[in-house]
């Protein structure tokens, strides 16, 4: 029962070939609740509500035993890189 | 500005079933009241299709065409009116007063942070429309928003919109237009 974090993390691999992905089990292993956030090329020019579409749209199977998904950051490698400078920048203030 | 939506069921043996397969194969009658709604009069939607009652209904969404199980033609039509009913709509688990989920909390404290009016409605109080509406809106999970009869997204998806500010913004235009 429940679906594990290596599974989520092989769905979106293979699907949305992101360059960063972190899934993080927030059920204490019982694989009911994830947190996820995916970097990838695919969500260029894609608004967030269709970035979420195809991060679901990949784990169509492993939803249907996860109760709880929540998708933290959906971003492109570009926002992704923006993001990490200004939070550098920000601890070095 | 209240309005009064009830979806009332009449197939108690959904709720008595225990295998959730055997309630997805059902097509279940939809009974739906707007009370202070454009169309001011009860909706009954039966089983039969083409049910003379909703033709000439004045729905004009178009949505994708598919075939799906859990979401049967007359639902489809229901949920039609329902998203369209009231500017900003929040299908939930819980009741605004009693949301019995965080992320379905969540989007009630924003949402009432932002002083919009809204009608929630209870999917735990109804596992057909709890199927129904994930293939109606394509999304797996609850809590789901609709602004202006469109889907808006999820909880994570308006968090992230309340947050950058671009949520205010679609409501005001919503809510004044």
């Amino acid at each position: 029962m429940g679906v594990t974090k290596e599974q989520v993390e092989s769905s979106l691999t293979s699907k949305l070939n992101p360059s960063h992905l972190e899934v993080i089990d927030m059920s204490g292993g019982c694989g009911a609740k994830f947190s996820i956030v995916i970097v990838a090329e695919q969500f260029e020019g894609k608004r967030l509500l269709e970035r979420h579409r195809m991060v679901n749209g990949a784990l169509a199977e492993e939803m249907k035993e996860i109760h709880a998904l929540s998708i933290t950051k959906a971003l492109t490698p570009e926002q992704w890189k923006q993001q990490q400078e200004s939070e550098k920048s920000q601890a070095a203030a | 500005m209240s309005l009064g939506i009830s979806l009332q069921w009449q197939l108690p043996s959904v709720f008595r079933s225990t295998r959730a397969s055997t309630a997805e194969s059902r097509t279940p009658d939809v009974s739906l009241s707007l009370s202070t709604a454009p169309f001011g009069r009860a909706l009954r939607c039966s089983t039969i299709p083409n049910s003379s009652i909703l033709t000439g209904n004045r729905a004009t969404r178009i949505s994708s065409i598919r075939c799906l199980s859990a979401l049967d033609p007359n639902l489809k039509s229901t949920l039609d009116k329902v998203v369209t009913s009231q500017k900003i709509v929040l299908f939930m688990k819980g009741t605004k007063e009693f949301p019995q989920c965080g992320f379905s909390n969540t989007v009630v404290q924003i949402l009432k942070s932002l002083n919009a009016p809204f009608e929630t409605i209870n999917i735990l109080e109804n596992e057909a429309l709890r199927q129904g509406l994930k293939e109606y809106s394509s999304w797996p999970t609850f809590p789901q928003l609709y602004i202006d009869g469109e889907f808006f997204g999820g909880c994570d998806i308006t968090v992230e919109a309340y947050k950058s500010g671009e949520l205010q913004e679609l409501l005001e235009r919503t809510l004044c237009s």
